[in-house]
């Protein structure tokens, strides 16, 4: 609780909060606010938006309620974009403390692994992962985080490498604890509050690179994504742009509120530091 | 030349032409249409293989048409829906044995050798039957083509194989290649594939990867006084939304093969100075097909098949997915194909009780989620509409209790998972009815078919009588018979539902009202263009 405080006390914070807050709600209560599938065919095809109060976004090409698309629609992204994120910092975590504590020939081998991964574009390696597997939910959230983990890796190594050389890292090994117990208790939490700064940045890469995938027609097409519904209103852009403009606007809304966040969040936790 | 400078010559010529154009009536005949001029046309594929001969597809024949000529090309309201080409005429014996071309004196190759019935005879034996996609089964049973003369031509097979077949037939793989630059060459990977030389009332003078194929006027072609045009330039524009927008700023002047969106049609014909043609395509027409997997014990069940086909909103589709640029289709031979077409097949209406109904009776019954059971759903990559209809059909599967997962996949992939490794439940395809149910249409559901050949019925659906009817008819001289015989096969499929045709449409074309003589003929956007003109 203190720590939604600290974040909410800054402007940004309090905005990326609210707006984050809210799409959890919606995804959420997606099946209660609009039951049964959103990508049934609900009314006749291309209505407009603001005119017909049952379908108050209007509908697609084949007749599909726009607003329930939305609605669920933040479910996948929101999902997708904080389970490739907490793969991804999982993942960068546990390499990055190996190498960093291990040191030596380890350090040696992980870094030049991460380096490999980190010289191919993420999006590039999401996009050939998708479609050499096949699309579904769980393949696209490993893909993303296969192509994110490595940033929270270097950083965490670089973490673990200063605060190893920390006295009471030093007391520890001479008390005779054992050197995983030492890195699990002693360095990690210390090396985790700048890496939780970068989730955020994940989330929100996340959720823009499956919108991506999704608007190339490699998300899993048996649930609606803002990606794939941008990507079908593309075909009728200039008869129909609101296809393409809602879809839209709620990826930047959501990518804004998640980078507002993130700005709390590193606020809060530079706060916390010259306190102490 | 880059397509900047390229499109400002456009523009400086679009100018001139239309300060000349006050002074000249208005024309449409082919004979009194005006000389000259470059047409731009909007192209959406590069084929790695250009040669007609070899890959006899709609992506090659729209480039490689205005180049190498067939023997015969499709006709409205020529002798058997022919005109003559190559050959003159065409004759076929009674026991079904030998065919006899006379061909066209005096023709000229691009290269200035003359043409003989040496290339036909060369093309024939060593490239339609034995490398040809659709050749192979048309010219199965050729044995040997006799020369007697420079001018004619007789094919010869080891089996009766009927002339109806080899008619209907010849505007798509009678692509005749100069017998010089092949013989003795590895003809898969011969430059002439990529550089083509043929006889056709264009040049092929230039192709720059990512840019445009540039043809140009053959002086010395066979019918004096054409071509009209003096260039036609294919411009590679992949983003079909790039050509409408095109054509409006009069970059090119036409667009074929729906290159302009469905969705954009309504749009772009109240704009003056712009047509929209759905005429020009009847010779080849699209159906839109569910391929079933008998593998499959629910789906080897008549029952369920005939509830999926009551599921099924033909007029949805045609209205709402194809826009109307669409027709619901009766059974596997469209009614473009007059000659063949059977009406009288039973006909599957959209009926969700009666579906419902069916699957009860066949034993499947809803369970507690409401479900029956589940199915994998591959929809065709390869059009818009094709994909579509996946969306829509595990809709209007969900109505009746089938629970269907849509896979996607490029062409590759797809092709694979379908027609090699029969990963899926149902497929959605969109094969070509090319004028004759032999050529591509019975090899959907006739069985024998080894794994791996694209297009063909990769479900396990194997039918006796069907299978019969079938070889039967590929046998069967007499036109007549053999006609009955396919009206049979409609009425089999349609009974049995080895798949399920659901709709059958044709490209649009659209094009600046300058261009003359566009769509008059029913392969048109795959014929040599040789009339087509531009008002100046």
């Amino acid at each position: 609780m203190r720590r939604i405080q600290n974040i909410t006390k800054t402007p940004e914070g309090a905005i990326g909060f609210g707006i984050i807050a809210a799409l959890m709600l919606v995804a959420l209560f997606a099946p209660i606010v609009s039951p049964g599938d959103p990508l049934r065919i609900a009314g006749s095809p291309l209505l407009a938006p603001f005119v017909d109060p049952a379908f108050p976004l209007g509908t697609d090409r084949l007749g599909r309620d726009v607003l329930a698309g939305i609605i669920h629609g933040t479910r996948t992204s929101l999902a997708v974009g904080i389970a490739a994120a907490i793969a991804a910092i999982a993942i960068g975590l546990c390499v990055g403390l190996a190498a960093g504590f291990a040191g030596g020939a380890v350090d040696e081998a992980l870094m030049r692994i991460v380096d490999a991964f980190q010289i191919v574009p993420s999006f590039l390696l999401a996009l050939a992962f998708v479609s050499v597997i096949g699309a579904s939910v769980p393949v696209v959230v490993l893909a993303i985080a296969l192509g994110a983990w490595a940033d929270p890796a270097r950083l965490t190594r670089a973490q673990v490498l200063s605060i190893r050389e920390r006295d009471y890292v030093a007391s520890a090994r001479v008390i005779g604890m054992h050197p995983v117990e030492i890195a699990w208790k002693e360095i990690l939490p210390n090396a985790l509050p700048p890496v939780l700064a970068l989730s955020a940045i994940i989330v929100a890469a996340a959720i823009l690179t499956e919108a991506a995938l999704s608007f190339l027609g490699l998300g899993d097409p048996n649930i609606v994504t803002w990606g794939s519904m941008i990507a079908e209103g593309r075909n009728v852009l200039r008869s129909s742009p609101s296809l393409s403009i809602f879809p839209g606007l709620a990826l930047v809304i959501t990518v804004i509120g998640v980078y507002l966040l993130s700005e709390g969040l590193t606020k809060a936790l530079a706060g916390r530091r010259s306190e102490a | 030349m880059t397509i900047a400078n390229l499109s400002r010559r456009i523009l400086l010529q679009a100018g001139a032409a239309l300060l000349a154009s006050t002074a000249l009536p208005t024309l449409a005949h082919a004979q009194d249409a005006p000389a000259g001029g470059r047409l731009i046309v909007a192209a959406d594929s590069e084929p790695k293989n250009l040669n007609p001969a070899i890959v006899a597809s709609n992506g090659v024949f729209f480039i490689a048409s205005k180049v190498v000529e067939p023997l015969a090309e499709a006709s409205f309201d020529g002798k058997d829906g022919l005109s003559p080409r190559l050959a003159t005429s065409w004759e076929g014996s009674a026991d079904g044995k030998s065919v006899t071309f006379k061909l066209r004196e005096g023709v000229k190759w691009h290269d200035g050798k003359p043409f003989t019935s040496a290339d036909v005879a060369y093309s024939a034996l060593n490239i339609w039957k034995p490398l040809q996609n659709l050749g192979r089964l048309v010219f199965a049973n050729l044995e040997a083509v006799d020369t007697p003369d420079a001018a004619t031509a007789v094919f010869r097979f080891s089996k009766p194989t009927p002339f109806q077949l080899i008619r209907n037939a010849l505007p798509v793989v009678s692509s005749v290649v100069p017998k010089h630059l092949y013989e003795g060459t590895d003809i898969a990977t011969n430059p002439a594939n990529v550089k083509l030389v043929g006889t056709g009332p264009f040049k092929f003078t230039e192709y720059k990867p990512g840019e445009y194929y540039r043809l140009t006027k053959n002086a010395d072609y066979w019918n004096k006084g054409e071509p009209k045009l003096d260039e036609v330039i294919f411009r590679v524009l992949p983003d079909r939304a790039g050509a409408g927008a095109a054509l409006e700023a009069e970059e090119i002047q036409l667009a074929a093969f729906s290159a302009v969106p469905l969705t954009d049609l309504a749009r772009i014909s109240k704009i003056p100075g712009i047509k929209v043609i759905s005429k020009g395509y009847e010779g080849l027409t699209y159906q839109l097909v569910v391929e079933i997997n008998h593998r499959r014990k629910e789906l080897a069940d008549l029952k369920v098949r005939q509830a999926i086909a009551h599921a099924i909103d033909k007029k949805f589709v045609v209205d709402t997915i194809f826009l109307g640029y669409a027709a619901a289709s009766t059974g596997p031979v469209p009614k473009n194909a007059p000659e063949f077409y059977d009406a009288s097949v039973p006909a599957h209406d959209f009926d969700v009780v009666k579906a419902n109904a069916l699957l009860d009776e066949a034993g499947y019954r809803k369970g507690a989620d409401g479900n029956r059971f589940s199915l994998k759903l591959r929809p065709a990559p390869y059009f818009n509409e094709t994909k579509q209809f996946g969306a829509y059909l595990r809709q209007a599967l969900a109505a009746i209790g089938i629970d269907a997962q849509l896979v996607n996949a490029d062409s590759a992939a797809h092709q694979k998972a379908v027609y090699t490794d029969h990963d899926f439940d149902l497929a959605v395809a969109p094969p070509v009815f090319r004028g004759d149910p032999a050529i591509s249409t019975t090899i959907l559901v006739k069985s024998g078919t080894p794994a791996g050949v694209p297009f063909s019925n990769q479900g396990g659906y194997a039918n006796k009588e069907l299978d019969d009817v079938i070889s039967k008819a590929a046998e069967t001289v007499d036109t007549e018979a053999r006609t009955d015989l396919y009206k049979q096969f409609q009425k089999l499929v349609a009974t049995d539902l080895p798949l399920i045709n659901v709709a059958e449409w044709g490209f649009i074309t659209v094009a600046r009202d300058s261009v003359l003589n566009v769509s008059n003929n029913p392969r048109w956007a795959v014929s040599n263009w040789a009339d087509t003109a531009l008002q100046s």
